[in-house]
Formats: structure tokens, C-alpha cells, sequence
């Protein structure tokens, strides 16, 4: 009821609406434009907000949205709970296949960790077959020693 | 008081326990009169405060559900407080434990050149330089820029993963998306078959089906072939972020029994070797 | 409220909720504390390194360094008390109070002969014989509380424990085992599993021979006559009536003892235990009867 009242209402009453316009300005608005800088092509796009619809097309790369079941994401996960859930004389940690070995259920910081490195690596034939690299282990390992043993605070002692 | 308080308390959890046994119950009201088996367990750790939780047995040979019998399942392990925060470190740690950061920078030590003074020190009127591969010159070292090889490693708690586990089964039980199933057996090896019949139950389109056995059935197996949101796993290979991200999960009987003696016997039995501190030579 | 009620309504709760994803899991707000240094006006002051000088600069000496004196450390002539103590054997101890508590939340059974394998088997007792521990010392705490009748074989045991088992009518025996056979003896599975034929337990060595072969010590390779003298003399020193265990009901089981030579109790060196099939395999050849012979 209410709904049709007010239906009837806005049909039947108008409200009368001037259309003005303020001669003040129509002087400026007439007068001829100054061509600044004639010949000059203005490069940088004044056209307003994205997407443009002239020029060179935005470098937005193509959507390709990521698949989440592959195999690797659907199965993620797999046997993390092997120790619970299995006979018992598998540490989940042993199930990191795709880990390298050196570096499986390691923790440590970039000391830490390239010392396990060498240390695995030096048996292998690493050092002779990659001495740039070796070297550059050792380097940054001497590195790290003398920072922080030599220029790093390590708290107060616990005593 | 105290009494009446005790009584408004019962009837609240009686109230509770009727509401999710009309669930799981309202949505398929048995009509036809089959003889449906009820199965009593023997238990070894038997339910002390709470009572078992049923639950029916539903088939895969037909896209219909049946229902072929009632099966009762342990309180503590599917139906204990859901701990959010517990399932949230347990999905963190799945993700972490296995996280290398293989992004690297070289120092200025290490790359290529700059063993040259680029100019003298002094004289030129220009700023004073050791090497090219300073950090401050383009195409210099990087400082404190990752280093290849770090990883996020750490062990959750022993226990915390059990609750984990426990957790995530019972929201999702409690959820209805957990469903026990007799076997796997399909009719055919058609994998319209297994889309008509999660449709038609109105499972989750993504599935995870957990059997106690390494091989599954061959028609299930080549029925989810191409599916890839539908996946069997081994009772040891389940875990929480599988559960979380598959929307609903099915047990076969036999593995939903089998998790459930697993996990009973851990919260049962001295667990101190697997509680004590991760040693990576140990494991 | 009980956790059942909490428990129901948690569940109940979370039938009316959105499905449980990984997208809308959380942890506990504040559950979680970021540690980072600081960096606003006075958070990142100094940095905790304070003002001016060597520390500012991080430069640490090393330890001991007395920027250019004679360190203390090498001022001061060498005293080696404790030479060589990393060679010597460890014998980690658990006391009788300890043992008592064991039995009384049957963790150990009594009706069996108890050794070191049963003893770590409880769960509450380790040693680690890679560290030099050559098995259990049986210390007296608790020796007034103590009131169990067992047949107990440690590696080292005082007068008065010997004294405390032996008044409540047990059997108390020090024997000798090899870094090698302890090693079987902490995790008999694992030993198994590899398929192994069980060794034989070595002799002690020249330094302990006196130990494990006195009676007064109840030594594994001590005269017999001389051990039921030596009780017969503890009780009277004393002063406890010696409990006569030959009329005893559990008198053979107080009467076994392993061989010199035998790691396990029931298994002979040289036997083979198939845990897969679960058989024992023992050895036929004369060759091999003889050399695994004590």
C-alpha cells in the first residue's frame, strides 16, 4: 500500500528544475586557446584512468591462472604423519624425497648450514670438480667465522 | 543450586548429542527395510566420558546411497574439541618442514672482477672507489641479500601432531565431511560413474578417499585417473593439509578403524622416545 | 563446565559454520611474537651495542685476551687433576628409590630375573655406552624404603644396597659387559633386525677382574660357596635375620643367573633371532658350537 502511494506520489508531482548557466565566465570560455609548444606530441597518456584505448597496450602479462590440483599440490603433504600413522620406524623427515640430503631437516643459520655442506661435499668430487665454487665456500665460510666470533655481540652470559 | 545447574547442563548436552544424531540421520531416512548391521565394538581403550560417536556405513556400488549398517567410532579421536589454532601450526608445519629457500646473491666477493682500484684515490675531484663490484656501483654485490640453501626447518611436538590429526577429524565429522564407506568396489572403471555419485551424496567436488591397503581397487583407481581433485591415499599417508584442502574426506571401515587404533595406542602408551628432541642422526 | 560441554557445543557449533579450509584456518591472536629490531626514534638508538669505542664497533676481543698482558690462563702453570677422566668408565646411576618406584608402576616385572635391558625397557632409565657408560650403578637412596624380592644384576652396587636387597630376600649380582653387548642389551630389536648372530660377551678388563670376581661384591665370576659366606657375613654385620631362599616358591627364578659369556637372558651366543618369522636359528657346525662355547 505504502509502495503504490508513493508511486502515484512521484508521477503526479514534478519539482521544477532551472536550467541556468553563469554568463560571467562565457568571455573565457570563447576566447582562442594558446598552442603551446606546437609540433611537441605529448608521450605521456593524459587520457584519464586504465585501460587505455590508444597506444601501446599495457604490459599486464596474460592471466593463466594457476592450477591447484596438480599432482604434486593435491598430494602435498603425503606421509608428514608416517611416524603416527604408520609402523613407527619412519621419522617423517626421511620421507623428504625431493630435498636434498645434505640439507634434510636442517636448521641452522648460513654458517650452520654451509658447514654441513662442506663438510658432506668434501668427500664427493666437488672440490676438484668445481674449484670456483669450493673456494668461494670456504671463503665465505671464513668470512662468517671471523663476523661472528670477532664483531658480534652474543648477549649476556647466562651466569 | 548446584543441582539444578548440573540438570540444565545435562539436558544442554543431551540436546546436543540428539541434535547431531538427527543430522547425520535426517539427511537419508532409511525407507526401505533392510537388515542393517549394527556394529558393537570390543574396545581396547574404551570412551570413559563421553559415548561413541555412530556413524553409517555407506556403499560405492550404487550412485544412490545405501546404507549398510551403523558403526561406532571413538570419542577422543572423532569427536574432541577442534582446536583451530592446533590444525593452523599443524598445516604451518607441513608447509615449513620441507621449505628450502634456494634464492641466492652474490657478495661483492664473489662476483666477477673488481680486484682493481677503479682510479687513484686522490687528484681526480671524484669520489673515491676500491672496486667496481662495490655494493654501492651497479652491477655490484649484494649485502645482506639471501643466501642459497635456507631452510625453515623445525619439528612440531609429538603430541600437537596427534591433536592435529584429531582435531582436523573431527571438524570435519562434525561437519559431515567425513563419510565411512564399506570398500571401494565401483561397478565400472568410468569416471562419469564416481562424478554422477559425489554429486548425487553432494560431496564436496574434491574428494580425499583413505584406505588401509597400498593398492586400491582397479576401477577406482582408473575411475580418479583423470580426476584430479579426487585422490586415494594410504592410511599413513594422511595428514592434515590433505584433509584441509580436499573438501570432503572418505574412510574406508577398515582405515577409519586402523587410524583409530593408531592414534589411541600413541595417546596411551609412554611416548617419550618419540616426544624427545629431534636429532637429525637419530631419526 | 566440564570439557564435555565444551566440547559438544564447539561441535555444534561448527555445523553451522563454513566448511573447515585452509583457507580460513588461524592461530590464537597473539599467539605469536615478532621479534625485530627497532627502528623508530628511540627503538633505534643503539641497538643495545651502547656508546662510543670497542663495543659500538662490535669489536670482541677473544676470550681471555688481555690486550697484550700475559692472559691469566697462561700465566698460571698447568694442574691436571682430571687427566684423562674421558678414558674412564661411567656408570650412570639409578638408586633403589627409583627401582621401588619402577615395581610399584609395574615397570619392571619381579617374577623375572631384571637386568639392564629390563631396566632401560621401563622407559625411565637411559645410558649411552658410545659415552663410555658401561651400565648401571645401583646407588642407596631409598635403601630404608626398599622392600621388593628380586633377582637384580647391575654393574656396580654398594655394600649397603647389596645389604638392602639381600635383607628383603633377593639376589643382587655385579656383572661385567662390553661397550658392544650393552649396546645390544639398550636396543635389542634393532640388533635383531640386522640379522646378527648374538656374540659373545667379553672378559672384563684387568682393572675391574678384581671387582667382578669378589664376593663381597657378589661378582658374576665369584666363587658361589664364598658368595653365601660373604651374605651369610653382610647380615651379620648388619644385623638382619638372612631370609633362607632355598625354601623359597620362586626359588629357581632367584637362582638364574646368565652365562659369563651370554648377553640375554634365554639366548645363547651364536643363536640367530628371526623376528619376521619369529624363530630362533642356532648354529650346527662343530666349528661354530666351539667357538661360541664359554
Amino acid at each position: 500500500m505504502e509502495l503504490l502511494r508513493n508511486g502515484v506520489f512521484r508521477t503526479l508531482w514534478r519539482p521544477i528544475v532551472n536550467i541556468t548557466r553563469s554568463v560571467t565566465y562565457q568571455y573565457h570560455a570563447d576566447k582562442p586557446r594558446l598552442v603551446r609548444r606546437y609540433g611537441y606530441e605529448e608521450k605521456i597518456w593524459s587520457g584519464g584512468l586504465k585501460p587505455r584505448s590508444e597506444g601501446k597496450p599495457l604490459p599486464l602479462p596474460e592471466y593463466r591462472p594457476a592450477n591447484p590440483w596438480t599432482e604434486r599440490k593435491s598430494l602435498f603433504g603425503q606421509n608428514d604423519y608416517i611416524d603416527i600413522l604408520g609402523p613407527g620406524d619412519l621419522h617423517p623427515v626421511k620421507t623428504l624425497y625431493n630435498v636434498p640430503s645434505w640439507i634434510r631437516g636442517v636448521r641452522g643459520s648460513e654458517y650452520h648450514i654451509l658447514l654441513r655442506k662442506r663438510k658432506m661435499w668434501a668427500r664427493s668430487a666437488t672440490p676438484s670438480l668445481r674449484p670456483t665454487k669450493w673456494k668461494e665456500y670456504e671463503k665465505r665460510l671464513s668470512f662468517l667465522y671471523r663476523k661472528l666470533n670477532r664483531k658480534t655481540k652474543t648477549g649476556p652470559s647466562p651466569i | 543450586m548446584t543441582s539444578t545447574l548440573i540438570n540444565v547442563f545435562k539436558k544442554l548436552n543431551i540436546t546436543a548429542v540428539t541434535q547431531i544424531r538427527l543430522c547425520s540421520s535426517a539427511t537419508n531416512v532409511v525407507s526401505e527395510h533392510r537388515d542393517i548391521s549394527v556394529i558393537k565394538k570390543d574396545w581396547k581403550f574404551p570412551p570413559q566420558y563421553t559415548k561413541p560417536r555412530e556413524v553409517w556405513i555407506e556403499n560405492l556400488d550404487t550412485v544412490k546411497e545405501n546404507k549398510l549398517g551403523l558403526f561406532e567410532l571413538h570419542p577422543l579421536i572423532y569427536a574432541t574439541v577442534p582446536r583451530i589454532d592446533l590444525i593452523h601450526r599443524n598445516v604451518e608445519w607441513q608447509k615449513k618442514y620441507r621449505w628450502v629457500s634456494w634464492a641466492h646473491t652474490k657478495t661483492r666477493a664473489e662476483v666477477r672482477g673488481g680486484g682493481r682500484k677503479p682510479w687513484p684515490q686522490k687528484g681526480l675531484g671524484r669520489a673515491r672507489h676500491g672496486s667496481i663490484r662495490s655494493p654501492l656501483w651497479r652491477g655490484g654485490g649484494i649485502v645482506h641479500g639471501p643466501r642459497s640453501g635456507k631452510t625453515h626447518f623445525f619439528m612440531l611436538p609429538f603430541h600437537m601432531r596427534i591433536h592435529g590429526l584429531t582435531s582436523t577429524l573431527s571438524a570435519k565429522f562434525a561437519q559431515d565431511d567425513l563419510h565411512v564407506v564399506k570398500d571401494l568396489e565401483l561397478p565400472t572403471e568410468e569416471s562419469e560413474y564416481l562424478i554422477d555419485l559425489i554429486k548425487e551424496r553432494n560431496w564436496g567436488p574434491s574428494v580425499l578417499i583413505v584406505d588401509d591397503t597400498d593398492y586400491a581397487p582397479r576401477n577406482i583407481t582408473v575411475a580418479t585417473d583423470n580426476l584430479p581433485y579426487v585422490n586415494i591415499m594410504p592410511v599413513y599417508g594422511l595428514n592434515v593439509y590433505s584433509m584441509l584442502k580436499h573438501d570432503t574426506l572418505i574412510l574406508t571401515h577398515a582405515a577409519a578403524q586402523k587410524i583409530e587404533e593408531r592414534l589411541l595406542n600413541h595417546l596411551h602408551s609412554n611416548t617419550a622416545i618419540q616426544q624427545a628432541k629431534f636429532k637429525l642422526d637419530q631419526v | 563446565m566440564g570439557s564435555r560441554q565444551i566440547t559438544e557445543k564447539s561441535l555444534v557449533m561448527l555445523r553451522s559454520l563454513p566448511r573447515l579450509s585452509l583457507a580460513n584456518i588461524r592461530d590464537n591472536p597473539g599467539s605469536k611474537k615478532n621479534t625485530k629490531r627497532g627502528r623508530g626514534q628511540h627503538g633505534g638508538d643503539k641497538h643495545g651495542a651502547g656508546n662510543k669505542g670497542s663495543g659500538q664497533r662490535q669489536n670482541y676481543m677473544r676470550l681471555g685476551y688481555e690486550t697484550g698482558n700475559n692472559p691469566f690462563y697462561l700465566r698460571m702453570p698447568h694442574e691436571p687433576y682430571y687427566k684423562g677422566h674421558h678414558h674412564r668408565r661411567e656408570y650412570p646411576p639409578i638408586s633403589l628409590l627409583e627401582i621401588q618406584k619402577l615395581i610399584d608402576t609395574d615397570l619392571i616385572d619381579i617374577t623375572q630375573p631384571i637386568d639392564i635391558a629390563s631396566i632401560v625397557k621401563s622407559g625411565l632409565y637411559n645410558f649411552f655406552p658410545d659415552k663410555k657408560h658401561f651400565g648401571i650403578n645401583l646407588t642407596d637412596e631409598g635403601v630404608d624404603s626398599f622392600a621388593a624380592k628380586i633377582n637384580i644384576e647391575v654393574q656396580w652396587a654398594s655394600e649397603q644396597v647389596i645389604a638392602a636387597i639381600e635383607k628383603n630376600g633377593g639376589v643382587i649380582t655385579t656383572a661385567y659387559y662390553d661397550p658392544h653387548s650393552l649396546f645390544l642389551l639398550k636396543n635389542p630389536k634393532k640388533f635383531f633386525e640386522s640379522g646378527q648372530a648374538i656374540p659373545r660377551r667379553m672378559i672384563p678388563p684387568a682393572d675391574v677382574i678384581e671387582y667382578y670376581t669378589s664376593a663381597e661384591t657378589r661378582g658374576y665370576l665369584a666363587d658361589p660357596e664364598k658368595i653365601s659366606q660373604e651374605r651369610f657375613r653382610l647380615s651379620q654385620k648388619y644385623g638382619y635375620e638372612l631370609p633362607n631362599i632355598e625354601n623359597d616358591q620362586c626359588y629357581t627364578m632367584l637362582c638364574e643367573r646368565k652365562d659369563p659369556r651370554q648377553i640375554f637372558h634365554g639366548l645363547e651366543p651364536g643363536w640367530v633371532v628371526n623376528l619376521k618369522d619369529k624363530c630362533i636359528l642356532k648354529p650346527k657346525d662343530d666349528e661354530l658350537l666351539q667357538f661360541y662355547a664359554s
